[in-house]
Protein backbone atom coordinates (compact mmCIF):
# COMPACT_ATOMS: atom_id res chain seq x y z
CA UNK A 1 0.00 0.00 0.00
CA UNK A 2 1.13 3.35 -1.24
CA UNK A 3 1.74 7.04 1.02
CA UNK A 4 -0.96 8.21 -0.80
CA UNK A 5 -3.32 5.78 -0.34
CA UNK A 6 -2.71 4.93 3.80
CA UNK A 7 -3.37 8.87 4.14
CA UNK A 8 -6.47 8.83 2.05
CA UNK A 9 -7.96 5.97 3.95
CA UNK A 10 -7.36 7.81 7.14
CA UNK A 11 -8.72 10.68 6.20
CA UNK A 12 -12.08 8.99 5.38
CA UNK A 13 -11.81 7.39 8.70
CA UNK A 14 -11.19 10.71 10.19
CA UNK A 15 -14.43 11.97 7.92
CA UNK A 16 -16.82 9.41 9.73
CA UNK A 17 -15.03 10.15 13.05
CA UNK A 18 -16.19 13.79 12.35
CA UNK A 19 -19.79 13.25 11.76
CA UNK A 20 -19.67 10.63 14.68
CA UNK A 21 -18.67 13.09 17.23
CA UNK A 22 -21.09 15.79 15.66
CA UNK A 23 -24.02 13.58 16.06
CA UNK A 24 -23.20 12.54 20.04
CA UNK A 25 -22.35 16.34 20.61
CA UNK A 26 -25.38 17.15 19.23
CA UNK A 27 -27.32 14.07 21.70
CA UNK A 28 -25.36 15.33 24.75
CA UNK A 29 -26.36 18.86 24.70
CA UNK A 30 -29.88 18.00 24.50
CA UNK A 31 -29.53 15.03 27.40
CA UNK A 32 -27.29 16.22 29.95
CA UNK A 33 -29.57 19.05 31.42
CA UNK A 34 -31.69 16.02 31.84
CA UNK A 35 -29.34 13.60 33.09
CA UNK A 36 -27.35 16.30 35.32
CA UNK A 37 -30.98 17.34 37.17
CA UNK A 38 -31.84 13.61 37.98
CA UNK A 39 -28.03 12.76 39.65
CA UNK A 40 -28.88 16.10 41.98
CA UNK A 41 -32.81 15.41 42.68
CA UNK A 42 -32.48 11.97 43.19
CA UNK A 43 -29.63 12.35 45.32
CA UNK A 44 -31.66 15.04 47.51
CA UNK A 45 -34.41 13.07 47.77
CA UNK A 46 -32.62 9.94 49.33
CA UNK A 47 -31.31 12.40 51.63
CA UNK A 48 -34.65 13.33 52.48
CA UNK A 49 -35.85 9.41 53.32
CA UNK A 50 -32.34 8.90 55.46
CA UNK A 51 -33.44 12.10 57.81
CA UNK A 52 -37.12 13.05 57.00
CA UNK A 53 -37.26 15.65 59.48
CA UNK A 54 -35.41 18.24 57.91
CA UNK A 55 -35.79 20.34 54.67
CA UNK A 56 -32.28 21.54 53.85
CA UNK A 57 -29.19 19.71 54.00
CA UNK A 58 -25.31 20.86 53.55
CA UNK A 59 -22.33 18.95 53.09
CA UNK A 60 -20.51 19.94 55.85
CA UNK A 61 -17.40 17.16 56.35
CA UNK A 62 -16.35 14.57 53.32
CA UNK A 63 -19.86 12.22 53.05
CA UNK A 64 -21.20 14.35 56.31
CA UNK A 65 -24.50 16.13 55.43
CA UNK A 66 -25.78 18.22 57.79
CA UNK A 67 -29.92 18.14 57.87
CA UNK A 68 -31.66 21.53 59.53
CA UNK A 69 -35.29 22.61 59.30
CA UNK A 70 -35.20 26.62 59.08
CA UNK A 71 -32.13 27.67 61.52
CA UNK A 72 -32.89 24.37 64.10
CA UNK A 73 -30.30 21.58 63.37
CA UNK A 74 -32.31 18.16 63.26
CA UNK A 75 -29.46 15.58 62.83
CA UNK A 76 -27.35 14.33 60.03
CA UNK A 77 -27.07 11.96 56.79
CA UNK A 78 -23.67 9.59 57.02
CA UNK A 79 -22.84 8.28 53.33
CA UNK A 80 -21.76 4.75 54.12
CA UNK A 81 -19.67 2.44 51.79
CA UNK A 82 -19.35 -0.85 54.18
CA UNK A 83 -18.06 -3.75 52.09
CA UNK A 84 -20.76 -6.75 51.31
CA UNK A 85 -20.36 -9.58 49.78
CA UNK A 86 -20.45 -8.47 45.91
CA UNK A 87 -18.45 -5.10 46.47
CA UNK A 88 -18.95 -1.49 48.21
CA UNK A 89 -22.03 -1.16 49.46
CA UNK A 90 -23.38 2.80 49.24
CA UNK A 91 -25.84 3.33 51.85
CA UNK A 92 -27.04 6.84 53.62
CA UNK A 93 -27.94 6.90 57.10
CA UNK A 94 -29.59 9.59 58.72
CA UNK A 95 -29.08 9.88 62.44
CA UNK A 96 -30.86 13.07 64.81
CA UNK A 97 -29.20 15.23 67.00
CA UNK A 98 -30.48 12.81 70.04
CA UNK A 99 -28.08 10.40 68.21
CA UNK A 100 -31.17 8.23 66.83
CA UNK A 101 -31.44 6.52 63.74
CA UNK A 102 -33.92 7.84 61.44
CA UNK A 103 -33.56 6.40 58.58
CA UNK A 104 -31.39 4.20 56.60
CA UNK A 105 -31.49 4.04 52.38
CA UNK A 106 -29.35 2.10 50.47
CA UNK A 107 -27.87 3.73 46.92
CA UNK A 108 -26.56 1.31 45.41
CA UNK A 109 -25.10 -2.13 46.27
CA UNK A 110 -23.97 -4.97 44.36
CA UNK A 111 -25.31 -8.21 46.14
CA UNK A 112 -26.62 -11.22 45.04
CA UNK A 113 -29.65 -11.12 43.05
CA UNK A 114 -31.90 -12.77 45.02
CA UNK A 115 -30.26 -13.38 48.71
CA UNK A 116 -28.26 -9.89 49.26
CA UNK A 117 -30.66 -7.82 47.44
CA UNK A 118 -33.32 -7.85 49.42
CA UNK A 119 -30.99 -5.80 51.85
CA UNK A 120 -33.17 -3.38 49.67
CA UNK A 121 -36.48 -4.36 51.16
CA UNK A 122 -38.61 -2.31 53.76
CA UNK A 123 -38.99 -5.06 55.92
CA UNK A 124 -35.24 -5.62 56.85
CA UNK A 125 -34.48 -1.42 56.49
CA UNK A 126 -37.04 -0.15 59.15
CA UNK A 127 -35.51 -2.57 61.63
CA UNK A 128 -32.59 0.03 62.46
CA UNK A 129 -34.92 2.95 62.65
CA UNK A 130 -34.71 4.13 66.42
CA UNK A 131 -31.72 2.38 66.90
CA UNK A 132 -29.35 4.29 69.18
CA UNK A 133 -25.67 3.57 70.37
CA UNK A 134 -27.24 1.35 73.50
CA UNK A 135 -28.38 -1.27 70.73
CA UNK A 136 -25.70 -4.00 69.99
CA UNK A 137 -27.14 -3.75 65.73
CA UNK A 138 -25.62 -6.76 65.03
CA UNK A 139 -27.59 -9.45 62.96
CA UNK A 140 -28.74 -12.59 65.12
CA UNK A 141 -28.75 -10.34 68.26
CA UNK A 142 -31.58 -7.32 67.72
CA UNK A 143 -31.29 -7.08 63.81
CA UNK A 144 -33.27 -9.78 61.84
CA UNK A 145 -30.43 -10.74 58.84
CA UNK A 146 -31.93 -12.02 55.71
CA UNK A 147 -31.45 -15.55 54.51
CA UNK A 148 -29.13 -16.84 53.03
CA UNK A 149 -27.25 -13.09 53.36
CA UNK A 150 -25.63 -12.37 56.76
CA UNK A 151 -22.97 -11.14 55.09
CA UNK A 152 -25.01 -8.45 53.01
CA UNK A 153 -26.88 -8.16 56.39
CA UNK A 154 -23.85 -7.51 58.35
CA UNK A 155 -22.77 -4.76 55.90
CA UNK A 156 -25.69 -3.10 56.25
CA UNK A 157 -25.60 -3.26 60.06
CA UNK A 158 -21.95 -2.04 60.11
CA UNK A 159 -22.59 1.15 58.05
CA UNK A 160 -25.07 2.05 60.71
CA UNK A 161 -23.50 1.83 63.84
CA UNK A 162 -20.85 3.57 62.40
CA UNK A 163 -22.87 6.60 61.14
CA UNK A 164 -24.25 6.20 65.46
CA UNK A 165 -20.68 6.48 66.58
CA UNK A 166 -19.63 9.42 64.00
CA UNK A 167 -23.09 11.16 65.21
CA UNK A 168 -22.23 10.76 68.75
CA UNK A 169 -18.98 12.06 68.00
CA UNK A 170 -20.82 15.54 66.65
CA UNK A 171 -23.50 15.96 69.49
CA UNK A 172 -20.09 16.00 71.76
CA UNK A 173 -19.00 18.82 69.98
CA UNK A 174 -22.11 21.08 71.15
CA UNK B 1 -40.71 -11.83 -1.11
CA UNK B 2 -37.44 -11.79 -0.60
CA UNK B 3 -38.40 -8.61 1.43
CA UNK B 4 -40.18 -10.38 3.79
CA UNK B 5 -37.43 -13.01 4.01
CA UNK B 6 -34.81 -10.75 5.07
CA UNK B 7 -37.42 -9.93 7.82
CA UNK B 8 -38.52 -13.23 8.88
CA UNK B 9 -34.77 -14.74 8.92
CA UNK B 10 -33.63 -13.47 12.35
CA UNK B 11 -36.68 -14.56 14.15
CA UNK B 12 -36.49 -18.36 14.35
CA UNK B 13 -35.12 -20.00 11.48
CA UNK B 14 -31.66 -18.04 11.94
CA UNK B 15 -32.60 -16.69 15.50
CA UNK B 16 -29.17 -14.96 16.13
CA UNK B 17 -29.47 -16.10 20.47
CA UNK B 18 -30.78 -19.52 20.03
CA UNK B 19 -29.83 -20.31 16.28
CA UNK B 20 -26.72 -18.46 15.78
CA UNK B 21 -25.21 -18.07 19.00
CA UNK B 22 -24.32 -14.87 19.24
CA UNK B 23 -24.87 -12.05 21.37
CA UNK B 24 -24.47 -14.83 24.14
CA UNK B 25 -23.07 -12.44 26.97
CA UNK B 26 -25.46 -9.96 27.85
CA UNK B 27 -28.27 -12.83 27.12
CA UNK B 28 -27.15 -14.63 29.80
CA UNK B 29 -26.37 -11.39 31.87
CA UNK B 30 -29.34 -9.61 31.65
CA UNK B 31 -32.22 -12.39 31.29
CA UNK B 32 -32.65 -12.14 34.89
CA UNK B 33 -35.80 -9.84 34.88
CA UNK B 34 -38.59 -9.64 32.02
CA UNK B 35 -37.94 -5.68 32.51
CA UNK B 36 -34.16 -5.80 32.12
CA UNK B 37 -34.59 -8.15 29.01
CA UNK B 38 -36.65 -6.02 27.22
CA UNK B 39 -34.88 -2.87 27.85
CA UNK B 40 -31.81 -4.12 26.79
CA UNK B 41 -33.63 -5.88 23.74
CA UNK B 42 -35.37 -2.07 22.79
CA UNK B 43 -31.48 -0.70 23.11
CA UNK B 44 -29.94 -3.36 21.16
CA UNK B 45 -32.81 -3.32 18.56
CA UNK B 46 -32.48 0.68 18.39
CA UNK B 47 -28.26 0.41 17.38
CA UNK B 48 -28.91 -2.84 15.54
CA UNK B 49 -31.35 -1.26 13.25
CA UNK B 50 -29.65 1.91 13.35
CA UNK B 51 -26.84 0.58 11.85
CA UNK B 52 -27.54 -1.42 9.55
CA UNK B 53 -29.46 1.65 7.91
CA UNK B 54 -26.35 3.23 8.05
CA UNK B 55 -23.75 0.95 6.74
CA UNK B 56 -26.28 -0.33 4.00
CA UNK B 57 -26.49 3.75 3.08
CA UNK B 58 -22.88 4.36 3.32
CA UNK B 59 -22.00 0.98 1.80
CA UNK B 60 -20.76 2.31 -1.71
CA UNK B 61 -18.30 4.70 -0.65
CA UNK B 62 -16.47 2.98 2.77
CA UNK B 63 -12.97 1.54 1.52
CA UNK B 64 -13.19 -2.35 1.77
CA UNK B 65 -9.86 -2.43 3.89
CA UNK B 66 -11.22 0.13 6.51
CA UNK B 67 -14.72 -1.17 7.03
CA UNK B 68 -14.46 -2.93 9.91
CA UNK B 69 -12.89 0.83 11.78
CA UNK B 70 -15.96 2.20 10.08
CA UNK B 71 -18.50 0.06 11.72
CA UNK B 72 -17.25 0.23 14.85
CA UNK B 73 -17.67 3.81 15.00
CA UNK B 74 -21.01 3.92 13.68
CA UNK B 75 -21.82 1.49 15.88
CA UNK B 76 -20.29 3.44 19.02
CA UNK B 77 -22.12 5.99 17.83
CA UNK B 78 -25.12 5.29 18.36
CA UNK B 79 -24.46 2.80 21.63
CA UNK B 80 -23.57 6.27 23.30
CA UNK B 81 -27.01 7.75 21.84
CA UNK B 82 -28.90 5.07 23.56
CA UNK B 83 -26.86 5.42 26.50
CA UNK B 84 -27.59 8.96 26.97
CA UNK B 85 -31.27 8.72 26.62
CA UNK B 86 -31.64 5.66 28.61
CA UNK B 87 -29.41 7.76 31.04
CA UNK B 88 -31.78 10.62 31.06
CA UNK B 89 -35.36 9.17 30.23
CA UNK B 90 -34.81 5.94 32.20
CA UNK B 91 -32.55 5.47 35.27
CA UNK B 92 -33.90 2.93 36.89
CA UNK B 93 -33.40 0.85 33.45
CA UNK B 94 -29.95 2.55 33.14
CA UNK B 95 -28.90 1.56 36.36
CA UNK B 96 -30.23 -1.69 36.10
CA UNK B 97 -28.72 -2.56 33.04
CA UNK B 98 -25.36 -1.28 33.63
CA UNK B 99 -22.21 -2.03 31.78
CA UNK B 100 -24.09 -3.84 29.29
CA UNK B 101 -25.50 -0.65 27.91
CA UNK B 102 -21.77 0.28 26.57
CA UNK B 103 -20.97 -3.27 26.30
CA UNK B 104 -23.82 -3.63 23.01
CA UNK B 105 -20.30 -2.18 21.20
CA UNK B 106 -19.22 -4.95 21.19
CA UNK B 107 -22.26 -7.61 20.74
CA UNK B 108 -21.41 -9.68 17.81
CA UNK B 109 -24.71 -9.36 16.24
CA UNK B 110 -24.46 -6.21 15.37
CA UNK B 111 -21.14 -6.01 14.01
CA UNK B 112 -22.21 -9.33 12.15
CA UNK B 113 -24.96 -8.05 10.60
CA UNK B 114 -23.40 -4.90 9.50
CA UNK B 115 -20.64 -7.22 7.80
CA UNK B 116 -22.16 -10.10 6.88
CA UNK B 117 -25.68 -8.38 5.46
CA UNK B 118 -25.85 -4.80 5.48
CA UNK B 119 -22.73 -4.45 3.83
CA UNK B 120 -24.09 -6.35 1.27
CA UNK B 121 -27.36 -5.17 0.38
CA UNK B 122 -30.11 -2.38 -0.08
CA UNK B 123 -30.86 0.09 2.79
CA UNK B 124 -34.63 -1.29 2.79
CA UNK B 125 -33.12 -4.82 3.51
CA UNK B 126 -30.88 -4.16 5.59
CA UNK B 127 -33.25 -2.13 7.56
CA UNK B 128 -35.53 -4.69 7.93
CA UNK B 129 -33.18 -7.57 8.59
CA UNK B 130 -32.37 -5.19 11.28
CA UNK B 131 -35.74 -5.15 12.37
CA UNK B 132 -35.72 -9.01 11.91
CA UNK B 133 -32.99 -9.99 13.97
CA UNK B 134 -34.04 -7.34 16.82
CA UNK B 135 -37.36 -9.32 16.95
CA UNK B 136 -35.26 -12.32 16.90
CA UNK B 137 -33.11 -11.49 20.28
CA UNK B 138 -36.20 -10.27 21.83
CA UNK B 139 -38.14 -13.17 21.52
CA UNK B 140 -34.93 -15.19 22.84
CA UNK B 141 -34.26 -12.66 25.44
CA UNK B 142 -37.97 -12.33 26.65
CA UNK B 143 -38.55 -16.06 26.48
CA UNK B 144 -35.20 -17.09 28.55
CA UNK B 145 -36.29 -14.27 31.16
CA UNK B 146 -39.80 -15.10 31.57
CA UNK B 147 -38.56 -18.27 32.48
CA UNK B 148 -36.14 -17.34 34.83
CA UNK B 149 -37.68 -14.85 36.86
CA UNK B 150 -41.27 -16.75 37.48
CA UNK B 151 -39.00 -20.31 38.28
CA UNK B 152 -36.37 -17.92 40.26
CA UNK B 153 -38.37 -15.11 41.67
CA UNK B 154 -42.00 -16.32 41.20
CA UNK B 155 -42.96 -13.08 39.96
CA UNK B 156 -42.95 -11.40 36.65
CA UNK B 157 -43.40 -7.56 36.57
CA UNK B 158 -44.10 -7.82 40.21
CA UNK B 159 -47.45 -10.00 39.54
CA UNK B 160 -47.14 -13.55 41.51
CA UNK B 161 -47.57 -16.66 39.34
CA UNK B 162 -45.66 -18.89 41.90
CA UNK B 163 -45.86 -19.23 45.73
CA UNK B 164 -43.00 -18.24 47.24
CA UNK B 165 -41.88 -21.35 48.81
CA UNK B 166 -41.39 -22.86 45.47
CA UNK B 167 -39.14 -20.31 43.64
CA UNK B 168 -35.57 -21.77 43.30
CA UNK B 169 -33.19 -18.71 43.46
CA UNK B 170 -30.84 -20.52 41.33
CA UNK B 171 -32.56 -19.59 38.13
CA UNK B 172 -32.02 -15.73 38.44
CA UNK B 173 -28.25 -16.55 39.25
CA UNK B 174 -26.06 -17.06 36.33
CA UNK B 175 -26.14 -21.18 36.23
CA UNK B 176 -30.15 -20.48 35.56
CA UNK B 177 -29.17 -18.70 32.45
CA UNK B 178 -27.07 -21.56 31.12
CA UNK B 179 -29.53 -24.23 32.30
CA UNK B 180 -32.63 -22.39 30.30
CA UNK B 181 -30.61 -21.21 27.12
CA UNK B 182 -29.97 -25.10 26.35
CA UNK B 183 -33.55 -26.09 27.00
CA UNK B 184 -34.54 -23.47 24.79
CA UNK B 185 -31.69 -24.57 22.30
CA UNK B 186 -32.98 -27.92 22.77
CA UNK B 187 -36.31 -27.59 22.12
CA UNK B 188 -35.44 -25.30 19.44
CA UNK B 189 -33.67 -27.86 17.55
CA UNK B 190 -35.66 -30.97 18.42
CA UNK B 191 -38.75 -28.82 16.95
CA UNK B 192 -36.95 -28.10 13.63
CA UNK B 193 -36.38 -31.74 13.35
CA UNK B 194 -39.96 -32.41 13.46
CA UNK B 195 -40.76 -29.73 10.58
CA UNK B 196 -37.98 -30.21 8.30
Amino acid sequence: MDKKEIVRLGLILAAFCVISAGALAFVYIFTQPQIELYARTSFENSLKEALPGAESYKETEKNVFEGSKGEELVGWVFLQSPQGYGGKIGMLVGVDTEGKVTGVKILSQKETPGLGVNILKESFLSQFKDKTADDPIEPKKDIEAITGATISSRAVSNGVRQSIRSANELIKRF
Amino acid sequence: MSLLKDFSRGLVAENPVLRLMIGLCPTLAVSNTVINALGMSAATGFVLVCSNLVVALIRKIVPDEIRIPIFIIVISTFVTISDYVMQAYFQDLHHALGVFVPLIVVNCIILGRAEAFAYRNTVLSSTLDGVGMSLGFTLALGGIAVIRESLGAGAILGIKVLPQALAATIMILPPGAFITIGFLMAALNKLENKVL
